[in-house]
């Protein structure tokens, strides 16, 4: 009677630990193919990075521009770059 | 013979434990990378480096008060290749300049590639397998000091080789 407990407690204790692989194995899965949908690079890896800042190219360009620029065109800039902030 | 049940059991552990990493392997690496939005990118800037240099519009492109640039010679002009393996034409750019403080009304556009991409633009960006856009601003002078206005705009489609 006392082996039979203990081959049964045994047999559990498997199960037990199959189930727990096999659920684990699927989370695994799950994450690893939520990963591969947000597999995309984006812009922000275009921007080059200067003392901990990022540069944007087209902001550079417009800055160029501005310290180039007279006064009244000065004045277009500015507004345009608090409507586009 | 409990010996043998176990060394079998541990044979079919194993057999699911090497098929579920190699599920996790195969999902991850047979998605492609989605790379139009850099792509996009790249080309704003080639284009946006096309039109001016230095804060100046480049001499190549504009002369005598006059765009130098069209339909036929745009790609030519900015060193681009719009080609691909797909049949259709997977990449579209618009120029639009505006001109002084007229930001309003484009003073010159140019368009070049498949031009019913550009309605993808309008759709949200959730959905993957539409085309990516990338649009720019940014003013630049003419040798005179007169101020413009280069927006840019850039689709690319392929979405069969960066979509799954």
């Amino acid at each position: 009677m006392l082996n039979k407990k203990a081959q049964l407690s045994e047999t559990m204790t498997w199960i037990v630990a199959t189930l727990i692989i096999i659920v684990v194995l699927i989370v695994f899965i799950f994450i690893s193919s939520s990963f591969a949908k947000v597999k995309s690079l984006t812009t922000k890896s275009l921007k080059i990075s200067s003392e901990g800042e990022d540069v944007d190219l087209f902001k550079t360009k417009t800055e160029l521009a501005y310290r180039l620029s007279s006064e009244e065109n000065k004045k277009i800039i500015d507004e345009w770059r608090k409507q586009n902030a | 013979m409990t010996d043998k049940i176990i060394s079998v059991y541990w044979f079919a552990i194993l057999i699911i434990v090497a098929g579920g990493i190699i599920a996790m392997v195969s999902l991850f690496y047979n998605s492609p990378y989605d790379v139009r939005e850099v792509e996009a990118g790249i080309l704003t800037n080639k284009i946006g480096d096309c039109f001016s240099d230095v804060g100046y519009l480049r001499q190549e492109v504009f002369d005598n008060a006059n765009f130098l640039i069209n339909e036929d010679n745009f790609l030519e002009k900015c060193d681009l290749n719009f080609n691909s393996t797909e049949n259709e034409l997977q990449y579209f750019s618009q120029v639009n300049v505006f001109r002084g403080s007229d930001l309003g009304n484009s003073f010159f556009e140019v368009v070049q590639g498949n031009k019913n991409l550009k309605a993808d633009c309008s759709i949200s960006k959730d959905y993957g397998k539409i085309s990516k856009c990338f649009e720019k601003s940014f003013f630049t002078l003419d040798k005179s000091g007169n101020l413009y206005l280069i927006k840019i705009l850039s689709v690319i489609d392929k979405s069969e080789k960066n979509v799954k």
